[in-house]
């Protein structure tokens, strides 16, 4: 929570966003691609960040963004629904799941919360598998080219929600917000006698990011245009959203997004050296985090890299 | 004939809650002394299952009789583990300890998927297809066997703390581990060992998991579900609670699978389902928790 | 009417009485020092007046409105301010923040975050903290993080008070510097309920003393009186017979 270095931070996210925005023209299809992946995890990294700075560090975050992918390609199939209505069928449908999740494990604390919400997941994905009749069970579900195929207009679109996303972060770090959840995350109950309702925020936080998360599903179904449950409700999902912004910093604004980008490169490199089993890497990032930078990229950057700019 | 129904299906989940129960042993111990939920320790079991199936694949050695070879393999690598990743994360927060070894957990999935693919390996010896006809119930042969041998694990375990001076230590740290250390018990020796054995112990119950179930990466994080459930029904950190979680899990799986339409399916959701509908209701648990 | 009503207040642990059929009252403007031998349940009382756990039996009234069964964040907001006995100050926030945080929300109506931050460094400087408001509270004294707790209780513009041992470890100087804040709060309008253990303190400031032993309330009244009723200094006594039995064996 320091404030320095103003001009910078203003400056530096409009220049990133301009060359995002001009990033197109400048690439090919293969790139092009690579950028809405990268967009997708980042917006499903950061709004891991908004719930864990409430202390609810959830394993399950695919439980919401199977259910935001599902929302969007059954509404696709059964009305016809448009790809970009669906997606936003997807988030709201994830909210309210979330803030009946979020009620519901509202006394639970540390890893009790976790390993309900791995459960959740769980669960979802066998309930997909058990009724194919209604969900296309173990055999997927199938939607047309989003936008006919238009990679452009898709990036467009995912990086829109991205920045969307990513104003909300700065809101919430802008506003009593961050004071109630990080009160919340580092002391509950202390909080609660201060004055702090930590219901109201625990599951507001919950919901706010269920909405980017089933909002990326409900994308990735259209993008993809075949989903199946044992991906999108898979752990590997789940383990994506929290290794990012672990790694990158937790509770800032950028530790998600630097996170993704480092993170992302090494696991495309792996994709192409082996078949399966990239996501080996996330597991040793975390391991490496736990023990040797638990603050992340960011934490590097604060304690060590920026003091040698201040000491000028 | 629906007593005979009812009779097979209990037969089978008191045969299945016992591989369950040799499967969750370890991760018992280790919350139980250290305090620590081992989110890896279902891949213990996964490389112990690896372990039997390469070895009777490319040796011919019988995987009820190379169990101690799993055991053994895998004491040592608890050991490495121990000493070069959780130590230095005891009196870190728990939080941190859930990310640390569920790290662990998803390198050792990956690189099983590296090293040997995804596919399904299945044990298929001599006496596979053979079963027991106790009166109205058929008891596959293998399945008897796995859940003596289990049986045997647990009885190994108990008479382990109870009576070997290491297993005494065990107890004693994990009821008091300052008390412990006043009166001269080496704690981190004891965490250590415990924490090996504990490995052992899943080592063990994997090359039992290897003759019942296929092998593949993911198993062990099957398995780890299962085992959460059974700590979240019988309480965290004791023998006798893991084993009356497993019970209830085995045969309420094996119920299902049988008098619910399609149950084989639904049966794997019930541990998710027994999961979510307790900790909500009882955010410590069925039956508490002597230790957090 | 009184500020503060107590009557029958019971709450069991396991087959444990903590507190026993309590009952007293508090005065607006009143100090009061709750005091008695470890173990008698005196921060159970305050954990009770601030909703972290109901009681089994019993009213709490503040002003006439009964608190029991209301959570923590709203007996907060009607008036009931408190600091721990262990100090509970958010790590990963500054001084400041910390006091701002419970301006922002302990108190109804909500207050505009620029107000708060402006009162808030107020009350920072008022209790001695002026310089370090950028500071984490990792990285101060003792004396220094309660001054924390106490601005940060201070923040919510609290009827009553509620102080658990903020004088146990503190120099001379600082209790005598901590005794001065406790009377300029009261002079302040504020409500003062205090647990002590430090008798210098509870015999120099409070205006009555109320003692638990075994959570029954076995004594109460001005401190001098206090001191020399015989239940309590048996309490008191007994306690020490009882501790050197044990460390003669």
């Amino acid at each position: 929570m320091n404030r320095s270095f103003s001009w910078i931070k203003t400056l530096f996210p409009a220049f990133l966003i301009l060359l995002a925005l001009w990033f197109p023209r400048l690439v090919d299809a293969y790139f092009l691609h690579l950028a809405v992946t990268f967009f997708l995890a980042m917006i499903l990294a950061s709004s891991w960040d908004i719930l864990a700075r409430t202390g609810q560090v959830s394993v399950g975050q695919a439980g919401l963004f199977g259910i935001g992918a599902y929302t969007a390609a059954l509404l696709f199939k059964w009305i016809h629904l448009s790809p970009f209505l669906g997606m936003l069928a997807g988030a709201v449908i994830s909210v309210i799941v979330a803030a009946l999740l979020g009620y519901l494990t509202l006394r639970l604390r540390g890893i009790y919360f976790s390993i309900t919400t791995i459960a959740f997941a769980e669960a979802l994905s066998v309930i997909w598998l058990m009724t194919p009749g209604v969900t296309g069970g173990a055999m997927g579900l199938s939607t047309p080219p989003l936008f006919g195929g238009d990679r452009q207009q898709a990036y467009y679109l995912i990086l829109g929600i991205l920045i969307f996303c990513l104003l909300v972060v700065w809101m919430i770090e802008a506003t009593r917000l961050n004071f109630a959840f990080t009160a919340i995350r580092e002391n509950e109950e202390v909080a609660n006698v201060m004055g702090i309702n930590p219901t109201r925020y625990k599951v507001l936080a919950f919901m706010i990011s269920a909405f980017f998360t089933g909002f990326a599903g409900g994308f990735y179904s259209h993008y993809n245009t075949y989903i199946i449950p044992y991906e999108v409700f898979g752990l590997g999902i789940s383990i994506a959203c929290l290794v990012m912004p672990i790694f990158g910093g937790l509770y800032t604004i950028t530790g998600p997004v630097i996170g993704t980008v480092i993170v992302k490169v090494i696991e495309e490199y792996l994709r192409v050296t082996v078949s399966y089993g990239h996501q080996i890497a996330y597991g040793l990032i975390l391991v490496l985090v736990v023990l040797f930078m638990p603050d992340g990229v960011m934490g590097i950057w604060r304690n060590k890299i920026l003091p040698f700019f201040k000491a000028r | 004939m629906e007593w005979a129904d009812f009779l097979q299906s209990f037969a089978n989940g008191l045969l299945i809650a016992g591989l369950y129960a040799a499967v969750t042993l370890g991760l018992t111990l280790v919350l139980g002394v250290m305090g620590i939920v081992n989110f890896a320790h279902g891949e213990m079991v996964m490389l112990g299952a690896y372990n039997t199936f390469w070895v009777f694949t490319l040796l011919g050695i019988d995987p009820l009789l190379s169990i101690a070879l799993s055991g053994l393999l895998l004491f040592f690598i608890g050991l490495f583990i121990y000493r070069f990743t959780i130590r230095p994360i005891l009196n870190d927060p728990p939080l941190n300890q859930l990310l640390l070894t569920l790290g662990i957990s998803i390198f050792l999935q990956n690189l099983a998927m590296i090293l040997w693919k995804t596919d399904s390996r299945s044990v298929i010896t001599s006496y596979s297809g053979m079963s027991l006809s106790l009166g109205v119930v058929n008891v596959g042969m293998t399945r008897l066997l796995t859940f003596l041998i289990a049986l045997g694990l647990t009885l190994f375990l108990l008479f382990f703390l109870y009576k070997a001076r290491p297993g005494k230590a065990m107890r004693a740290v994990s009821e008091n581990n300052t008390a412990s250390w006043l009166i001269g018990i080496n704690v981190q020796k004891t965490y250590l060992l415990a924490f090996g054995v504990a490995c052992a112990l899943a080592g063990a119950s994997g090359a039992l998991v290897s003759t019942v179930m296929y092998t593949y990466p993911m198993v062990g994080f099957k398995l780890s579900l299962k085992a959460f459930c059974i700590l979240v029904l019988g309480g965290l950190g004791n023998i006798p609670g893991a084993l009356f979680g497993s019970l209830i899990l085995g045969l309420t799986e094996s119920f299902v699978g049988t008098y619910v339409p399609e149950g084989s399916g639904w049966a794997e959701g019930i541990s998710f389902i027994l999961i979510m509908v307790i900790l909500i209701i009882k955010p410590t648990g069925l039956v508490g928790t002597r230790r957090e | 009417m009184s500020l503060l009503e107590v009557s029958g207040l019971t709450k069991h642990f396991g087959g444990l009485a903590a507190v026993q059929m309590v009952s007293f009252a508090i005065d607006r403007g009143e100090i009061v020092s709750l005091i008695g031998p470890n173990g008698a349940g005196k921060t159970t009382i305050f954990n009770l007046f601030s909703g972290v756990y109901p009681p089994d039996a019993g009213e709490i009234r503040l002003d006439g409105d009964d608190l029991v069964g209301h959570r923590p964040f709203e007996i907060c907001r009607r008036g009931v301010g408190r600091t721990f006995q262990i100090m509970q100050p958010f790590p990963h926030m500054t001084v400041l923040e910390n006091v701002i945080t419970s301006g922002l929300f302990g108190r109804v109506p909500r207050v505009p975050m620029k107000r708060v931050e402006e009162e808030a460094m107020e009350l920072c400087r008022w209790v001695g903290l002026g310089g370090k408001m950028g500071v984490y509270p990792r990285n101060l004294p003792v004396a220094d993080q309660k001054r924390i707790e106490i601005a940060r209780a201070l923040a919510i513009k609290p009827k009553l008070l509620l102080l658990d041992e903020v004088m146990s470890g503190l120099t001379p100087t600082e209790t005598t510097e901590a005794i001065k804040l406790v009377r300029q709060l009261r002079e302040r309008g504020i409500t003062i309920f205090l647990i002590e253990h430090v008798m210098k303190v509870v015999m120099g400031i409070s205006d009555r003393v109320i003692v638990l032993h075994h959570g029954e309330k076995i004594s109460e009244g001005p401190p001098q009186r206090v001191a020399h009723d015989q239940k309590v200094i048996e309490a008191y006594l007994g306690e020490q017979i009882d501790n050197s039995e044990e460390s003669s064996c």
